[in-house]
């Protein structure tokens, strides 16, 4: 029996939920069971969520997350260091991470000290160039299709329907086939070698009884949002040329994150640890002083090891 | 009138109290409103939250928040600011609350609840003159579902539930409610409209407002990513362009009389806006929609000419 | 003390004057009406220290008086029927929020078609909510339950908001003698409330009731509100016995009469209750050894307390005064289900009986009875059986007749 779970996690708005229909599209085209099923927070665009599929040669007797995963598509570097994301959680042995990312697998291994077998290609870049924008859906749900051994004809045939449903522009949707194909073909033929989930024991906790002070969903703290960095967002971070910044203070002002300060002689600078990438600042400068520039390196929000 | 009111961007009081790190997307014009809003507000005030998009600023264990904030449902924020003012009110009168930990009482609330599910609460609240404020970030939809129409939707957009068709390829076909008429009929102390691109009028407009005691209406035309189907970093500009094709008018009602605090010295054509817009796309194309994008300009031009701000 | 003829609403104004309840906020509904009224009277004249407020709809009644709640300060409000229903997300939200809200429902009937009398379906409804729930038989018993709410619910072991249930028109429009207690002893009873888990002051800000996105913790919150109710029961004997030393009465979970040595038992809530002891003496003076068993307290259920009082029974006839459309009467699943893994369980039977107000006639607890005896004695239990009498099928016969029905 066949039983194959993918897991996608991606930033709200770059497509994860699509991706894990593109692909349980292409492997129902091919004749087996799919399921496929979103799961996001009260987070938008930007925020960590993941999609699942699950294909089979028998009916699917399972539903909801997925925990033990025998693929892992992780559409956005950053999150491999999200503590709420968790990508690699459950990775069964011998099963496959793809990464978004420029690095090749060696350097992304060391650089996360990840076990197991790792594919990498910079998705991000490949959709620039072919689509203009960074929702990278059909792109990923062909490196998924790839690396479960689906064909070529199913896949090409999935992001039709799929994104035919979404866009009615027949060039976005040209584009989106070209850059699907582009990154099937890409992605090398792999082996899976995992075996089947075993489920984690789990015991079960009689709960006590807790005063109201305590169990009310109440929260006697103010400001704890800063914890939660959402820097992680971004996709190109606000850079300043101080050379030519006039101080106006006109990107304080409009950062509606409110994490553009000043400093002790009056430039600004910006809390990366938050900031979402939403780049207003660079839109309203005056001065026309802030770039953007892509972001590459995840940024660390805790040492945690990971994998 | 005595009131300070600051001339500059560079006066804006520099105290943060709403913090980095909520949920809400990159580039929401919603949240530049209320961070903005809150700088005029400062601490001491206890907002009453319709539900909505900003009912997920605060997840457990997080809030964005430096002051008190109260869940309640999306009909009836203004009925919990009413419990909470009179409440306080009370506590103070019987002497069991410190006239320093008085708080001002603020509702929050998206424009679905303030121009439709809320209106009967609204209505009371105002009618009986709780001295509150009332902040709606008004992303013409229903932001927090996805993007449906709902009263504030204006002509002309497509939405989740409007989508633009072969047969009615107009999307939403009904022009938007004027909730600032609704209100200034209750004849409140203070409305105003105000705009997350023009700070330095909208917290004017606050430290105005705190003069008067009763209910105190804000209007925040918000831009939304992802509603509109825009960039994220296009808000601010999206709002200035709102106000300078006149599409939003900054105004303010002092007990009724209204008065323009910012009027376009030459008003920009309203295509200009609406083209940036996704939701506005299919205004465009495949076939442009001549008729309903000179009636779009109409409704704006009728507006400006009632109040004789174009000739 | 003395005692004055009291209508169940004057008995329920006097409870809030008591408690000296800081605030009401309002809207009126038949049969509720009066105790708005009473109250706002005496506030008119003086006579009590609470502001009053008119709100626009129960919704934001309901969301006023708990939001007040979650402010600091003794809250009471009161509702009926489609009222209750109108605030119905709000009983939710506002035992979500771990207020000790006390609110009054007067029941009636729901629609459609709409009706004025009573019926229990409003405030079953409300059941699951999380507010805990006691049903009243006496106008005094409305009064003090008033009183035993608020020393319960402020509790800070439960700190959940309680509705006070009486029957329309049968309590609500009832006077029947009552005795007012002492101001004073009922100080002494019930101290001012204090909160300390909900508030809003400018020294310590607090954000209440915020979003539990996830599984385990939207879990974590509800199993506390169960746990939390369960918790009153065992707070509410405190609360009983401290409420007999300072008044001398005494109101349990669950009231039995007759029933110790009883093998054909009713069950029943509420005003009508009083019918069904009535039938239990008649009962007994026929020498069947009948008898009632009265809940009282509905939210938290206790569930021991019956499984004590009905184990050994030969049967148990349930009375729902109530319609679970589709399933029957909605106690009659929680009484069988505390008894169902009890070796020594009474056959249990359920009757549908009072449905908008209708009387339950000498005659249908006779049937009733009847019906126990057959089923001990070998014959089939019947299912759920509605109570409704051949003089009333034949004057529904001619109603319809007239309404075109032929």
């Amino acid at each position: 029996m066949l039983m194959l779970r993918v897991r996608f996690h991606g930033r709200g708005g770059q497509g994860a939920k699509v991706a894990s229909r593109v692909l349980g599209t292409a492997a129902f085209l091919e004749g087996y069971y799919a399921q496929d099923f979103p799961l996001y927070g009260a987070e938008r665009r930007g925020a960590p969520i993941a999609a699942f599929t699950r294909i089979a040669d028998e009916p699917i007797m399972e539903r909801g997350v997925i925990s033990e995963p025998d693929v892992v598509i992780v559409m956005d570097k950053t999150l491999l260091r999200d503590h709420q994301a968790k990508p690699l959680s459950g990775l069964k042995k011998g099963g496959v991470i793809f990464i978004n990312t420029p690095q090749s697998p060696e350097e992304a291994r060391a650089e996360y000290t990840i076990a197991g077998q790792i594919i990498t290609l910079d998705l991000t870049k490949i959709c620039l160039d072919i689509l203009q924008r960074t929702v990278i859906s059909s792109l990923a749900g062909a490196v998924a299709a790839k690396i479960v051994g689906l064909s070529e004809a199913s896949l090409k045939a999935a992001v039709e329907k799929v994104i035919s449903e979404i866009v009615t522009d027949s060039v976005i949707l040209e584009k989106n086939i070209e850059a699907a194909l582009y990154c099937f073909h890409a992605i090398p033929a792999v082996e899976l070698k995992t075996t089947e989930a075993v489920q984690m024991e789990s015991r079960v906790f009689t709960m006590p009884f807790e005063p109201a002070a305590i169990s009310s969903p109440a929260l006697n703290t103010t400001g704890t949002t800063v914890l939660r960095k959402t820097g992680n967002w971004r996709v190109f971070r606000p850079v300043w040329d101080y050379d030519a910044c006039n101080k106006c203070q006109i990107c304080v002002a409009r950062c509606p994150e409110g994490c553009i300060l000043v400093n002790e002689e009056g430039f600004p600078y910006v809390d990366y640890e938050n900031c979402k990438g939403c780049l207003i600042c660079v839109e309203e400068c005056p001065a026309k002083t802030l770039g953007k520039e892509r972001e590459v390196h995840a940024k660390a929000d805790s040492e945690e090891v990971i994998g | 009138m005595g009131i300070e009111r600051i001339k500059s961007i560079k006066d804006l009081p520099p105290e943060e109290n709403v913090f980095s790190g909520t949920p809400a997307c990159a580039g929401c014009g919603a949240l530049l409103s209320l961070r903005l809003t809150l700088k005029a507000l400062g601490r001491k005030i206890v907002i009453v939250n319709a539900a909505g998009c900003f009912t997920l600023l605060t997840i457990y264990p997080y809030t964005p928040f430096a002051n008190s904030w109260l869940y309640t449902a999306m009909a009836s924020a203004p009925a919990g600011a009413q419990g909470v003012r009179d409440a306080l009110d009370i506590l103070l009168e019987k002497g069991r609350l410190d006239p320093e930990e008085d708080l001002k009482v603020v509702v929050l609330t998206g424009d679905g609840a303030a121009y439709d599910i809320g209106l009967a609460s609204t209505s009371g609240a105002i009618y009986r003159n709780l001295d509150f404020y009332y902040l709606c970030y008004d992303n013409e939809a229903y932001g927090n579902t996805g993007f449906q129409r709902s009263g504030a939707t204006p002509f002309g957009s497509g939405t989740g539930t409007t989508p633009p068709g072969s047969v009615r390829p107009t999307g939403t076909e009904l022009p938007k409610k004027d909730l600032f008429e609704i209100w200034r009929s209750h004849k409140p102390p203070y409305l105003a409209t105000i705009s997350p691109a023009y700070p330095v009028d909208l917290i004017n407009k606050f430290k105005k407002a705190e003069q008067y005691k009763g209910p105190k209406l804000f209007i925040a035309l918000s831009p939304c990513p992802p509603g509109w189907a825009t960039d994220p970093s296009y808000t601010v500009k999206l709002a200035k362009l709102a106000v300078g094709t006149g599409v939003w008018a900054l105004k303010e009602a002092v007990y009724g009389e209204v008065s323009h605090t910012i009027v376009p010295k030459k008003f920009k054509p309203v295509e200009e806006y609406l083209k940036e817009q996704g939701r506005f796309a299919h205004l465009f194309k495949p076939v442009r929609q001549e008729e309903t994008l000179k009636k779009m300009q109409e409704m704006v031009d009728d507006y400006w000419k009632r109040h004789q701000l174009l000739l | 003390m003395k005692k004055e003829m009291l209508t169940g609403n004057a008995a329920a104004a006097w409870g809030v004057r008591l408690a000296e309840v800081d605030y009401i906020p309002a809207f009126p509904v038949t049969p509720q009406t009066e105790i708005i009224e009473t109250l706002a009277r005496w506030i008119a004249d003086g006579d009590m220290a609470s502001r009053f407020v008119t709100m626009d709809s129960e919704h934001s009644m309901i969301t006023a008086a708990g939001a007040a709640s979650a402010t600091g300060v003794r809250a009471f409000t009161a509702t009926s029927s489609q009222g209750l229903l109108y605030g119905f997300e709000m009983l939710y939200a506002v035992a979500g929020w771990r207020v000790p809200l006390v609110m009054v429902n007067v029941s009636r009937g729901l629609s459609a078609p709409i009706t004025l009398e009573t019926d229990h379906n409003d405030v079953l409804a409300a059941r699951d909510s999380g507010f805990l729930q006691i049903h009243c038989e006496t106008c005094q018993e409305v009064l003090d339950s008033i009183l035993m709410a608020y020393r319960l619910v402020e509790d800070e072991r439960v700190l959940l908001p309680i509705i006070v249930n009486m029957d329309g028109f049968y309590l609500s429009f009832t006077r029947e003698p009552v005795e007012v207690p002492n101001l004073e002893r009922v100080r002494n009873f019930l101290p001012p409330y204090q909160p300390k888990h909900a508030f809003f002051k400018a020294s310590q800000p607090m954000a209440q009731s915020v979003t539990a996105l996830g599984g385990s913790l939207y879990s974590y919150f509800k199993y506390q509100m169960h746990l939390g109710s369960q918790k009153a029961l065992e707070v509410y004997k405190e609360v009983c016995v401290e409420f007999e030393k300072e008044f001398g009465r005494h109101y349990d979970t669950i009231e039995g009469y007759m029933l110790d040595d009883a093998d054909y038992v009713l069950v029943m809530t509420n005003s009508f209750s009083t019918l069904g002891k009535a039938a239990v003496k008649r009962a007994r003076a026929r020498g069947i050894k009948a008898g009632l068993l009265r809940l009282r307290l509905l939210r938290p259920f206790p569930a021991e307390n019956i499984q004590r009082a009905l184990t050994g029974k030969r049967a148990v006839a349930v009375i729902d005064q109530n319609i679970s459309v589709g399933k029957g009467g909605i106690l009659h699943s929680d009484v069988a289900s505390c008894l169902c893994n009890e070796k020594q369980r009474p056959l249990l039977f359920s009757f549908i009986g009072g449905l908008g107000g209708k009387n339950i006639s000498p005659g249908e607890f006779e049937f009733i009875f009847t019906e126990l005896i057959k089923a001990v004695a070998g014959e089939a239990v019947e299912p759920s059986q509605l109570l409704y009498t051949e003089e009333e099928w034949q004057e529904m016969v001619r109603l319809k007749r007239i309404a075109g029905k032929e």
